[in-house]
């Protein structure tokens, strides 16, 4: 279990991929949602 | 299909075949079979997560249903992304850390014999039978569309795939899933060109014809229990069930524990949380597309061959009526099509709404005659025709230039062969680890081990295929197997979360399993119309709170 991270580490990390991750997905989603909203009458 | 074609498709197989089995030479012992030493770099565990996940059916009756029901699938996927960072910082470190060969055995760890044997005896249970519907389901397809008989097209996927997974171990499949991810990319993105440079109107006219048939509604914000994509089942009900595959179904966990490190494992997840929702879009889009391709080209009444010849034999006076309706429905919806988008190419918005409008009277022609002889199929032939895994593949082989049907065809086997690989290669783990070394042969010498688990993944390939055959002349046993599988999905990501929870003891663990699939069973009978997505919230929930009042009854420590 060496490489388990500490958990106040864990927890920045968390937050960090947490944000990246979702900022791809806003994009995709947003996307989407224009594509939705100029196509879709 | 042309000779260039299959020669392609050879090519493919025999590449497959030889690589994979090239990958033997660093499976000496079953730490190495099963688990390559844990040496995988990040991106080749995290191509293989996505491979594994990606089957034939998502190639084929994915962008079939883009086609016909447009992008609102891509709600399914909401979850994952939030699902796979949760996964990253919990599980994860915990299974990596173990040091385990499957997840259930960290169970055994943590409660105890029994929580393992039954949570790994669910899993050897359902990924048996789903194992066998992965073969399946292409195999019905490639059946129809080519004539073949089905043991063939049962062979043609299932006997390579055992054998390089059967010599090359955990190796074969993950370097072989690299190849096959690389090549169905490639294909998806070679289709989706060839339409637009296909299509007779402008990508952004293509787009609003889409979108007038309402094919690019991707979001549905309405609460609706009974639906099966919506925003907030897709969010919800989707991060709890990627939560149960990516976290306690051995087929994925085996997948990372294979990286070198708990960062590496992480990594290989983040690979799917980035690009699984842009990818499942690519699909439907792929699909779309296909959709607005035959606004100017004719497509057939039924697209499922079978379904078709069965009809006509049965009520040949019926079904010709009926197609004789459809021709000319479709030459007035081809005519809006065009009038649409001649409006749009002069600017002038209100003639553009108007024939925009027109085009949508027109497509709602078409689909209600559709619809009739989907159900004319279904009378005739006691069994829904699955019309919409028969599009995609008649659009490539009517329409796709010579190369690319065989690139496109040798890309569906490589999404089928990728799936079954995996699982065969977890079914033969939890077999040898979670029952013949646990209970037949604690004390052996990894020759021993090596040999049983080749043994098993040879027995576990033989029975998908077997079951592939039954399940293919057995339409509902797909369903069956499917429904049978949420039954216990949620309940077993329930196992886990009380794992993590210092207070939660054995007997809470092992009850509150049976009680979340017990919750299941009766949300399921008592009402069937509650979308399945939500099964898994329910069982997960129903485990962590039975768990956790019979292990506050029960305090005394392990």
């Amino acid at each position: 279990m060496s490489d388990t991270p500490a958990p106040d580490h864990a927890s920045r990390l968390f937050r960090r991929t947490l944000l990246r991750v979702m900022a791809v997905q806003v994009a995709t989603l947003l996307l989407l949602w224009l594509l939705q909203t100029r196509y879709t009458g | 299909m042309r000779a260039l074609d299959w020669v392609i498709i050879a090519v493919y197989l025999v590449y497959v075949l030889v690589d994979g089995v090239r990958r033997s030479k660093g499976t000496r012992e079953i730490e190495g079979y099963f688990l390559a030493n844990r040496s995988l770099p990040w991106w080749a565990v995290g191509l293989s997560v996505m491979a594994t996940q990606l089957s034939a059916i998502t190639l084929i009756g994915t962008t079939g249903q883009g086609a016909t029901d447009g992008m609102r699938f891509v709600q399914f996927y909401f979850g994952l992304p939030l699902a796979m960072v949760i996964l990253g910082v919990t599980l994860v470190p915990f299974l990596h850390g173990a040091r385990v060969f499957t997840a259930y055995e960290y169970l055994e760890r943590r409660f105890d014999a029994r929580t393992r044997s039954l949570t790994s005896f669910l899993f050897l249970v359902a990924r048996g039978m789903s194992c066998g519907t992965i073969i399946a389901a292409p195999a019905v397809v490639f059946s129809a569309i080519f004539g073949w008989g089905l043991l063939w097209s049962v062979a043609l996927m299932g006997v390579p795939t055992v054998i390089y997974t059967m010599i090359g171990g955990v190796q074969a499949v993950t370097w072989v899933d690299v190849k096959q991810m690389a090549l169905i990319v490639f294909a998806l993105i070679a289709v989706m060109v060839t339409l637009l440079v296909q299509l007779p109107v402008a990508p952004d006219h293509a787009l609003a014809l889409a979108g007038a048939a309402g094919r690019l509604r991707a979001f549905d914000f309405s609460f609706d229990l009974t639906n099966d994509f919506t925003f907030w089942s897709g969010l919800v009900g989707g991060t709890f069930l990627m939560l149960s595959y990516f976290g306690t179904d051995q087929s994925q966990v085996q997948r990372y524990i294979t990286a070198k490190s708990v960062d590496q494992a992480r990594s290989s997840l983040l690979m799917s949380a980035y690009w699984k929702i842009p990818l499942q879009a690519l699909v439907l889009l792929t699909g779309v597309l296909v959709f607005v391709f035959f606004l100017f080209q004719r497509p057939p009444l039924l697209f499922n061959p079978a379904a078709e010849q069965a009809v006509r034999a049965v009520e040949p006076a019926r079904y010709e009526a009926l197609d004789e309706r459809y021709r000319t429905a479709l030459q007035a919806r081809a005519t809006a099509a065009r009038a649409a988008a001649a409006a749009r190419d002069r600017g002038d918005r209100g003639v553009s709404a108007t024939s925009l409008e027109a085009f949508r009277t027109r497509e709602a022609d078409v689909g209600a005659l559709r619809t009739e002889a989907l159900g004319l199929a279904r009378r005739v032939t006691g069994t829904s025709a699955q019309d919409v895994n028969y599009v995609m593949p008649y659009f490539v082989l009517h329409f796709l230039p010579v190369g690319l049907i065989g690139i496109f065809v040798a890309a569906v086997l490589a999404a089928a062969m990728s799936s079954i690989a995996a699982e065969l290669n977890s079914l033969a783990t939890v077999t040898v680890i979670d029952f013949y070394r646990r209970w037949v042969r604690p004390e052996a010498p990894d020759a021993h081990y090596l040999l049983v688990s080749k043994a098993a993944t040879g027995l576990w390939g033989l029975f998908a295929c077997v079951v592939a055959t039954f399940a293919a002349t057995l339409g509902s046993l797909i369903v069956v197997v499917n429904r049978f599988g949420s039954f216990f999905y949620g309940s077993i990501l329930g196992v886990f979360l009380l794992a993590m929870i210092p207070r939660a003891r054995a007997t809470g663990a092992f009850f509150g399993l049976i009680a979340g699939m017990a919750a299941v069973g009766v949300v399921n009978f008592g009402a069937p119309s509650v979308s399945w997505l939500w099964h898994n919230v329910i069982g997960a929930v129903t485990v962590v709170a039975v768990g956790m009042v019979l292990s506050a009854r029960r305090s005394s420590p392990q």
